[in-house]
């Protein structure tokens, strides 16, 4: 029984954040509980590896009950969890949170893209007085990408280029790519008439077998999660190896609300509610790690009140559910004449794109009338396909018979997506805090968002579209859809990207921060925080690499902490 | 008793749906609890129709996939009709199927079935578009039925069920072949594209000036 063991550490999450944590403190010879809010999952029976649309209901279409598709690694969640609401304040900007119900959490669906964050991204204020500063540099967590790269398996091995603020690996970390495909052939020429790099994308995808995982077949999606254990989810790589320590105890549909201490202030352990039977249970170790998600580990801290926390735990500045950021993200379509009735190739690849575009404008930020850059995704191909094929199509098209046939032959593969990703500055308009009403099933207060862009990000949102339309044009194509090119209307809504971090972030003094450098709380010192919560700034990089870098960095220091009675 | 049958020689369609498939909506068979239990959100139905389905939840059997729970509300005559469309859309051509031949027909009817708000935007255009034609179009010698489908073009309903057809269509093996879809299989490594479609990619590069 879970609740009889004299636990070191409880970690809530399973994701990135906590399946790194697990692996690490596992390893070093600590017995781990880990809480899940979701069911167990296992990617290696669950996985739908070929299957293709037509087997499934709809085709395979985005519903509401699977808002990524029928085949997404998602259970139980997507932007609406059953039983668990949230609410975005009124006068708020659009905000929406995605969020799973399972072991490993989003890293069983995510895009696989590994970007290191620059040493201008831990020093943005130092930079350009916006933001805030890290209280470590790129230097610090360097060795931690080093040894997250090669534990994890990324793609994107190249001759070391010097990019500015786009670190190369060292040699050794990452593994080779495959080559770049047609659609990036083609669209890397026009951007390189225009000045921006073309460079192989780091992306979390194997290409060489690792330790009881396969190497990719460059087939069916990385998002279906992956039964071969080609691409990086916690569940794959991180909680095996962790379990078979010996050391790690999972328990799932443990949904928690809050953090117990101890009469000296100190955590003792956890409280959560079977999400299954409705009944509550207290938990209890030397040390709790939250990796739930910036979401819900700053609802957890804020729902952890009592007499002398009456705002919530690690509060005391009204911190916490602050600087809440996500990515910028908006994408334009374009069809291109050039790509028709090309040979039929097989453009399956690793899922992950083989290029990208990293952000090439740092030197003329001025100039362009916005402070921060984006990087470019780029989607093509001759994909599966799906529902939406007709769309090839131009709008005016009423063929049938074989000119509809011919037609589609002629244009499939002949469409590019492409899509930015860039950073987005702190500011005061974005946070979350408990709502004062709403509660979720089992009587806890909920999160409500409040969400602002600034212009920093709209004016970025526009130049994306400037640029690919530009893109677009010199590749002698058209784009698809109405176009928008006023930027404050182009812009994703708040947590669309789902990269939302920051809720909890890391700093030099608690003044003006929650956690040390170490993920470690200033109020609780036996009470970290493993997860996106911790961000101080959210560069265009996705940033799944660097949680999980940072938080093998902090479970070091927290199993440094143990072993020498720190804790 | 019976059905409206096509005058022109063209064979009823037949419904491609296997018996389990039939009963599992009737909810004869234990995989109809599939959809049942937590998470399963029941949505409004604005497109009128039958009682309330349940969707698939937000937790579905993946591997191998659920077949859709909710029971088709197509009568036989829509069925008939939308055969007729399919194939006016996508007839047998060389080594390519008909679309009703591969149960396109039948997909309509999932569809427009489905309890989800996109499908039941797609339920009120298609039904009506089907019922529009109904039985005189089925009863209609080729002549006739080939003025009426020309009439279509250009309406939501000719749109829709266009959209959806190819769509039903070409996610098919049949479909992939017939587009060029040569993917979905396991390789050692990706090779890139081949030398010829470098060098087509090549040629029309240099005719963009790139």
């Amino acid at each position: 029984m879970a609740v009889a063991e004299p636990y070191d550490v409880i970690i809530v999450g399973s994701g990135a954040g906590g399946g790194m944590s697990a692996y690490h403190l596992t390893h070093s010879g600590l017995k781990v509980l880990m809480l899940e809010a979701g069911r167990d999952y296992d990617p290696r029976v669950e996985t739908p590896m070929y299957n293709t649309n037509a087997e499934a209901p709809l085709r395979g279409a985005s519903t509401p009950d699977k808002p990524f598709g029928f085949y997404d690694a998602t259970v139980d969640g997507g932007w609406e969890v059953p039983n668990e609401p949230y609410t975005v304040a009124e006068g708020s900007e659009p905000f929406t949170w995605w969020r799973p119900r399972m072991l490993g959490g989003r890293t069983n669906h995510w895009g696989r893209i590994s970007l290191r964050f620059g040493p201008l991204d831990f020093k943005p204020r130092s930079r350009d007085g916006l933001g805030a500063d890290w209280p470590i540099t790129y230097d610090d967590l360097a060795p931690w990408y080093d040894k997250t790269e090669k534990l994890v398996g990324v793609t994107g091995a190249a001759a070391a280029r010097g990019l500015f603020n786009t670190p190369d690996s060292p040699p050794g970390c990452l593994m080779e790519s495959p080559p770049p495909r047609a659609f990036e052939i083609f669209y890397a020429r026009a951007f390189e008439a225009m000045g921006i790099p073309v460079v192989p994308m780091h992306g979390a995808v194997v290409s060489q077998a690792m330790e009881g995982r396969n190497t990719c077949v460059f087939a069916t999606p990385c998002g279906r999660g992956c039964a071969i254990g080609a691409n990086f989810q916690s569940t794959t790589v991180l909680l095996p190896p962790a379990m078979a320590t010996k050391n790690l105890t999972i328990v799932t549909n443990a949904l928690v609300y809050q953090v117990d201490l101890d009469a000296a202030g100190k955590a003792k352990g956890v409280s959560y509610v079977d999400r299954i039977t409705g009944a509550h249970h207290s938990v209890t170790a030397k040390a709790v790690v939250l990796a739930a998600g910036s979401g819900e580990t700053a609802r957890i801290l804020l729902n952890s009140k009592s007499s002398a926390h009456p705002d919530g735990l690690c509060n005391t500045h009204g911190m916490v559910g602050r600087y809440l950021m996500d990515s910028v993200g908006l994408g334009v379509r374009g069809q291109f004449p050039a790509l028709e009735g090309l040979p039929p190739t097989n453009d399956d690849g690793m899922s992950v794109e083989h290029v990208y575009a990293p952000w090439w404008g740092y030197a003329k930020q001025k100039e362009l009338g916005f402070p921060r850059g984006y990087h470019v995704e780029v989607g093509g191909g001759r994909q599966m396909p799906s529902m939406g094929l007709a769309g090839l199509l131009p709008a005016d098209d009423h063929s049938v018979g074989d000119d509809l046939r011919g037609k589609l032959r002629q244009r499939y593969g002949s469409t590019i997506g492409f899509n930015g990703r860039g950073e987005m500055i702190p500011n005061d308009d974005c946070y979350c805090e408990l709502d004062p009403t709403v509660k979720d099933k089992w009587g806890v207060p909920v999160l409500r968002f409040h969400w602002k862009w600034g212009e920093s990000e709209t004016k970025q949102a526009a130049h994306m579209v400037q640029t690919f339309l530009e893109a677009i044009d010199k590749l002698g194509g058209k784009p698809l859809g109405k176009i928008e090119t006023d930027g404050r209307k182009a812009i994703s809504k708040g947590g669309e990207m789902i990269h939302e971090v920051g809720t909890v972030r890391m700093g030099a003094s608690d003044k003006d921060s929650v956690v040390n450098q170490y993920g470690q709380t200033w109020a609780v010192p036996n009470l970290f925080v493993t997860d996106g919560a911790v961000l101080v700034s959210s560069p265009d990089k996705n940033p799944t690499l660097s949680i999980l870098a940072l938080a093998w960095r902090s479970s070091d220091h927290l199993a440094t902490l143990a072993k020498t009675g720190g804790l | 008793m019976g059905h409206p049958t096509p005058q022109d020689g063209t064979p009823k369609y037949v419904s491609k749906i296997d018996r389990r498939t039939t009963l599992t909506w009737i909810g004869v068979v234990g995989a109809a609890t599939a959809a049942a239990g937590a998470g399963v959100v029941i949505y409004n139905q604005k497109g009128g129709g039958k009682a309330q389905a349940k969707g698939y939840g937000t937790d579905p059997k993946l591997n191998p996939p659920i077949k859709a729970p909710w029971p088709r509300i197509m009568s036989d005559k829509q069925l008939q009709v939308a055969a007729l469309v399919a194939d006016h859309i996508l007839p047998a051509s060389g080594a390519a199927p008909s679309a009703s031949s591969l149960g396109v027909p039948d997909f309509i009817d999932e569809w427009v079935s489905a309890p989800y708000p996109d499908q039941l935007k797609d339920r009120a255009i298609i039904l009506k578009g089907l019922d529009d034609l109904g039985g005189r179009f089925l009863k209609a010698d080729a002549t006739e039925r080939a003025a009426k489908l020309a009439t279509l073009p250009g309406s939501d309903f000719f749109k829709r069920f266009r959209a959806l057809s190819v769509g039903a269509y070409y996610t098919t093996e049949a479909g992939f072949t017939d587009i060029g879809y040569i993917g979905n299989v396991a390789r050692p490594s990706d090779p890139g594209p081949s030398d010829e479609v470098k060098a087509v990619l090549e040629q029309r590069l240099k005719g963009l000036g790139l």
